[in-house]
């Protein structure tokens, strides 16, 4: 092997191992952002991440950013295999007949079948749509697992708060309800 | 010889049971294949509610006699790629088969090279400068009498 090749081998292999842990930088760098439920723990109020998923009752599609500056929004991530998510489904349920008008209540259907998601809602009696999120793609987004959770969404398109005391619902219904 | 014969008469009789898991696959083996999608384990090693779940569909599934492959497409179709353990023999999934295949064979072929020239530029071992022939004449005396 002349010197020149050698040169250019030792070259080509130490640029693989540089793009290598640049990669490793990169994702490890991305794997720290915690999503939304992490920024509101951290005192910000990010803009609501952007998704475009079918409904579980196959009307169409929901495009979150298309409410943007027209509803306030909350926003419920839950599963029909998860037992807390009954209780939290059914209190939006009840909220959103008081709310419904100037609050769009949208459901986030995660990891779950849609066709075990779709009678869930029927035997629990939630009627506000919901999108099927299968991969959680979305969820990890807005802070992945566990689940419920809940969140609230400002007219602004601004996430306003999560859902971390029940006594909380009614207050920040009332804040992005006036947003 | 031998060795290779037995490899493809192992390789002849996998055909056949390759095809039963495919047509009649069994939950215990679709458990091994496919993951939790809330645990990062497969459903063999969970007892989730969300594995349960799919425990379930997947029973439901084979009881109406659907193949591995239309489980698994259901599966793909409703939690993404992720729900399988390993990635599929097709598109883009082949990359993870045959990558390190590929990287191992390189590496060898490369330590292989490596070796061959290492072994060929080693300089021969040259005899010593020759013996004083009254030296060497009293060396063999003395061998001699060793042997005796």
């Amino acid at each position: 092997m002349t010197r020149s090749a050698r040169l250019a081998a030792q070259g080509l292999a130490v640029a693989l191992v540089v793009g290598l842990l640049a990669l490793l930088i990169w994702r490890v760098a991305n794997d720290s952002n915690k999503g939304v439920s992490q920024a509101l723990r951290d005192g910000q109020h990010p803009t609501a991440p952007a998704f475009d998923l079918s409904r579980l009752d196959g009307r169409g599609r929901i495009d979150l950013a298309s409410l943007r500056g027209k509803k306030p929004i909350v926003l419920d991530f839950w599963a029909s295999w998860c037992v807390p998510c009954i209780h939290e489904s059914k209190r939006l349920e009840a909220a959103r007949r008081q709310y419904g008008n100037r609050v769009a209540f949208i459901g986030v259907d995660t990891k779950d079948f849609s066709g075990d998601a779709r009678s869930w809602q029927r035997k629990h009696g939630i009627t506000y749509p919901s999108v099927h999120d299968g991969s959680g793609g979305v969820l990890t987004k807005w802070g992945g697992l566990p689940i419920p959770r809940i969140f609230f969404v400002a007219r602004s398109g601004k996430v306003v708060g999560e859902l971390v005391v029940e006594e909380d619902l009614p207050r920040y219904l009332r804040q992005i309800a006036a947003s | 010889m031998r060795p290779l014969i037995l490899v493809v008469v192992a390789a002849l009789l996998a055909v056949p049971v390759a095809r039963a898991s495919e047509r009649h696959p069994t939950l215990n083996e679709l458990e091994g294949e496919v993951m939790c999608p809330v645990c990062g384990t497969t459903l063999d090693q969970s007892s989730s509610p969300a594995a349960q779940q799919i425990k379930r569909v997947i029973a439901s599934r084979i009881a109406a006699g659907d193949t591995k492959s239309q489980i698994k497409n259901q599966l793909v179709a409703e939690y993404g790629d992720a729900i399988l353990a390993a990635p599929e023999h097709k598109g883009f999934g082949l990359l993870a088969w045959w990558l390190p295949i590929a990287g191992i064979i390189a590496a060898a072929v490369i330590v292989g090279a490596g070796a061959w020239r290492w072994s060929r530029r080693r300089e021969p071992l040259l005899p010593g400068p020759p013996l004083d022939p009254a030296l060497e004449a009293r060396l063999n005396d003395e061998l001699r009498r060793f042997d005796d």
